[in-house]
């Protein structure tokens, strides 16, 4: 229930109510939850505009709001999925909240992946550690309409075998014929059955080396990754317009009035938080 | 030769003969009356080194600042008296190494500058000793003896109409090398121990905690009390915390680089019960 | 001739405005401190200042404000908005820096998404500006392009005139010709001149700083480190800028019941930036004082049009170790682009 104390306006900075039906462990310290709208209202904006990319902010009242992306695809709006690392005072009353638990919701905010210029295309995702939700919900809105684009390939790697995401659908993925996935952990990572590659995400995708011809490659990692994933694709031949990845910045509006998402001239709430590799090198490395 | 002009030989001897790597000291300011904070890092630089009454910003902050001292090298710096007292403390919380610091030391008598003999905080022993014995005297102000006039109720109308003023820019904090804090727990949230809000309740909250984090230690610079925007007399609460701490524990603050904290030491045959 | 309003009638008009149910504000000095403060009695307006010490901001984007009011039940949660206030002001004696500040931030609140916190509020205020007739050495409009007389988010600018007995009328907008209607009859035609607005010398070439700081090559300038070394990390620049905007969200209360603000928050401070990770995007001062720079005449002018700079000069004025965008802008207009 939502009401005004006086007057008609619209405070830009109210959350919409979330239930939280569904959660699950992801890996060590990281979890999933599933949230469905309370207020038919807040789920038709949502189902209006929401597309794969953007972000929210995700609150616990008398915590205050954190940021994540929308981790799942823009092909199921039913409800939102986000998966996090608890790490502060939000993310810690998230992670304690059960389920029937209500939390709020803010956004989708910022911009989104272009799919729909992905069409006829081959992807390759490339993906570390608590990384893969942003690109698992381009994922699942590629192969919610698989038709549409070429070969699938998904790099993903963790530091060891627990701390990778997703591990129900990372076996879906690898059964999937349509997939072709590369899953690797860290040197020293493994467990004593691992039967994939070790070594560090850019070397492993330099390994597989997908062809640059007609791909898009999607990354998200933490920035050293990204740093030197950005490099093995460059000697894969891949061109920086074609190479999308996703910037988090500490956020609190969403809605580019707080100040503090700036990197450069960026407003990364406003402008991002999707960049190609060619506007990621125009901005100013040391402010990353 | 003034004052000013031997302390710029001696910074450019100190700095030719590779003895410091820099001098904290000041330079002119936007106005006449102002005087910025100056480094200097080769003799030339010290041209520009101005030394007058005008001198009163407590810079021993810098020291701590930015892992300037990580190196292990020496710096020099211009402190007066309370900022000898200030880099004593910072020894002895373990803060700094004495040993790199140089002391410039100077002292202002109305419009007068003179010079104190020394060079390291050990030097001036003999000088703070008779500041500790002057403190019961030098710590009076008429203003607190008004306040203490008052009863509670009014005496909290008087401060909730000075924080309600405040902002949280927390310049006081900024400015005042006491609050060295990597994480000062304003900034700490799981819990939020204190309200970032600048209403009455977060605006006591802030005050009257960075009171009692000061107390035993402050050593009155003044640099709260000049950098507040709002001009809250933040010297004031400092003061009467620095008056009950010589009074209660004979404990002047910055007597030398070995001296306890008063607040967080413990002995077990303390007096007071309460803390067993 | 034109329109006058004699200081004598200036009591006249605050209560006339009052009556009419406005709130009266303008500079007020109490003992060390002056602000825009509520007033009953012109008496109380101190118009003598260069400028009060806070700017006008505080009053169309508070210090700390609530947002939202939440209670937390078995099975819901009531969400209660605290709405932007409704009533009808006046502010009496702005400065032209003060009020320009304003108008620069006004785009940035409305950027898609529309902040009514500080909408509601610009709609219901009238700002009567005061020309600047005294300056000080921190007054730096004339450098940002702007003047003591500047119109920029006023409603009406007053003139003084040259005796010293009132000022000339210049209405601006609607909101300023109907706040002034109640109190035509308080007003007289004159051919009184006005007093010459103060001469505020330009202190740096702002098309070169420009320039300068729109070169990539510059941001990683020891220029920076050099500048910002006695920069002590405070927020009394930032707070008390008139067009500083950056905020906080912070809830009080407990799981069951407590309160939304929106608080000031600053670009100095260390832990505006950091990441939950530990990384911090702009981890030392010198990092924060380039964005500070950068953002107010490179990044905000580049989206919107305008410098996030009115020249109040109060960034200066105020600074506890005597730093300041004027210092800063000098020296980088002395540096080749």
């Amino acid at each position: 229930m939502t009401e005004n104390i006086q007057g008609a306006h619209q405070n830009i900075y109210k959350p919409a109510i979330m239930k939280i039906v569904d959660r699950h462990d992801e890996a060590p310290g990281v979890r999933t939850l599933k949230l469905e709208f309370q207020n038919p209202a807040d789920h038709e904006h949502f189902k209006q505009t929401f597309r794969t990319g953007m972000f929210g902010l995700y609150g616990v009242y008398g915590e205050g709001e954190s940021t994540f992306c929308v981790a799942s695809p823009e092909t199921r709006k039913d409800y939102i999925e986000c998966t996090f690392r608890q790490s502060g005072r939000v993310t810690s009353a998230l992670a304690s909240a059960d389920i029937g638990d209500l939390v709020t919701y803010r956004g989708p905010y910022g911009n989104r992946f272009p799919i729909e210029n992905f069409y006829g295309k081959n992807l390759i995702f490339v993906s570390g550690g608590i990384a893969l939700p942003p690109t698992r919900s381009v994922i699942w809105s590629c192969l919610d309409q698989r038709e549409k684009f070429g070969k699938i390939t998904i790099v993903y790697g963790a530091r060891t075998v627990a701390d990778l995401v997703y591990k129900h659908e990372l076996e879906e993925w690898e059964k999937r014929d349509d997939v072709d996935l590369v899953l690797t952990v860290d040197p020293g990572g493994e467990s004593p059955d691992w039967k994939h590659r070790i070594g560090f995400v850019p070397t492993v995708l330099e390994l597989a080396a997908p062809s640059p011809d007609n791909c898009i490659a999607v990354i998200c990692g933490p920035p050293i990754m990204i740093k030197f994933t950005l490099i093995s694709l460059k000697k894969l031949g891949f061109e920086e317009a074609n190479v999308y990845t996703t910037l988090e910045n500490r956020m609190k509006c969403g809605v580019g009035k707080c100040g503090r998402c700036n990197v450069g001239s960026i407003y990364v709430c406003k402008e991002g938080p999707v960049f190609t590799a060619a506007e990621v090198s125009r901005m100013p490395a040391a402010d990353l | 030769m003034t004052i000013q002009e031997q302390y710029k030989t001696r910074v450019r001897e100190l700095l030719s003969s590779g003895t410091v790597k820099m001098v904290i000291g000041y330079k002119a300011g936007t106005t006449a009356d102002r005087r910025r904070p100056l480094f200097i890092r080769t003799p030339e630089e010290a041209d520009q080194l101005l030394l007058d009454s005008a001198c009163i910003a407590n810079l021993s902050g810098y020291l701590i600042a930015e892992g300037l001292l990580s190196d292990e090298k020496r710096v020099g710096i211009f402190l007066k008296p309370d900022g000898i007292r200030t880099i004593n403390i910072l020894a002895a919380e373990a803060q700094l190494n004495i040993e790199q610091i140089i002391v410039l030391g100077f002292d202002i008598t109305g419009q007068e500058v003179t010079a104190l003999q020394g060079e390291t905080a050990g030097d001036f022993s003999a000088l703070i000793e008779s500041i500790k014995e002057g403190a019961p005297e030098a710590l009076k102000n008429p203003l607190i003896d008004q306040l203490e006039q008052l009863n509670p109720k009014e005496r909290f109308a008087y401060w909730q109409a000075e924080f309600s003023r405040c902002i949280k820019c927390y310049a006081c904090r900024q400015a005042c090398p006491m609050c060295y804090c990597r994480r000062c727990i304003v900034d700490c949230n799981q819990p939020q121990w204190v309200n970032t809000s600048s209403h009455t309740l977060g605006n006591f909250e802030w005050n009257i905690v960075r009171a009692f984090h000061l107390s035993g230690r402050c050593v009155g610079c003044g640099n709260c009390d000049r950098a507040c925007p709002v001009n809250i007399p933040l010297r004031l609460i400092n003061a009467r915390m620095a008056q009950e701490v010589l009074g209660s524990f004979d404990h002047l603050a910055g007597m030398s680089d070995t001296q306890e904290p008063v607040l967080a030491s413990f002995k077990k045959d303390d007096s007071e019960t309460f803390i067993l | 001739m034109t329109r006058i309003l004699l200081s004598d009638k200036l009591d006249n008009c605050v209560a006339r405005w009052r009556k009419a149910g406005l709130t009266v504000i303008g500079p007020v000095k109490k003992e060390t401190f002056s602000s825009y403060a509520v007033v009953e009695k012109a008496a109380e307006f101190d118009l003598g200042l260069v400028l009060p010490d806070r700017s006008i901001k505080g009053l169309f984007f508070p210090q700390t404000e609530p947002m939202l009011e939440y209670t937390i039940k078995k099975q819901a949660i009531d969400t209660k908005d605290f709405a932007p206030p409704s009533d009808k002001r006046i502010i009496f004696g702005a400065r032209p820096c003060d009020a320009s500040g304003l108008a620069i931030d006004d785009p940035l609140f409305g950027w898609d998404y529309k902040d009514e916190y500080w909408f509601q509020r610009r709609n219901e205020t009238v700002i009567v500006s005061i020309a600047c007739t005294r300056a000080d050495d921190f007054c730096m409009c004339t450098s940002l392009k702007l003047a003591p007389d500047s119109t920029k988010g006023s409603d009406v600018l007053l003139r003084p005139l040259q005796n010293n007995k009132g000022w000339l009328v210049q209405e601006l907008t609607d909101r300023g010709r109907e706040a002034f209607s109640q109190i035509a009859d308080l007003l007289q035609e004159g051919s009184e001149p006005a007093a010459p607005t103060v001469v505020v010398a330009e202190k740096f070439n702002l098309d070169a700083c420009v320039a300068w700081l729109q070169n990539p090559a510059n941001f990683d300038s020891s220029f920076w480190k050099e500048i910002s070394m006695r920069c002590i990390g405070c927020a009394s620049c930032t707070f008390l800028c008139p067009t500083c905007h950056c905020f906080d969200f912070q809830d009080e209360g407990d799981t069951y019941s407590g309160i939304r603000r929106k608080n000031w928050d600053s670009c100095s401070f260390a832990l505006f930036t950091m990441h939950t990770s530990g990384h911090n995007p702009r981890a030392t001062q010198s990092a924060r004082w380039r964005q500070r720079i950068m953002h107010k005449f490179n990044y905000f002018p580049g989206k919107f049009s305008v410098n996030s700079c009115s020249g109040c000069g109060r960034c200066s004025r105020q600074c506890p170790v005597d730093m300041g965008i004027t210092e800063t802008l000098q020296a980088i207009s002395t540096l080749k682009p």
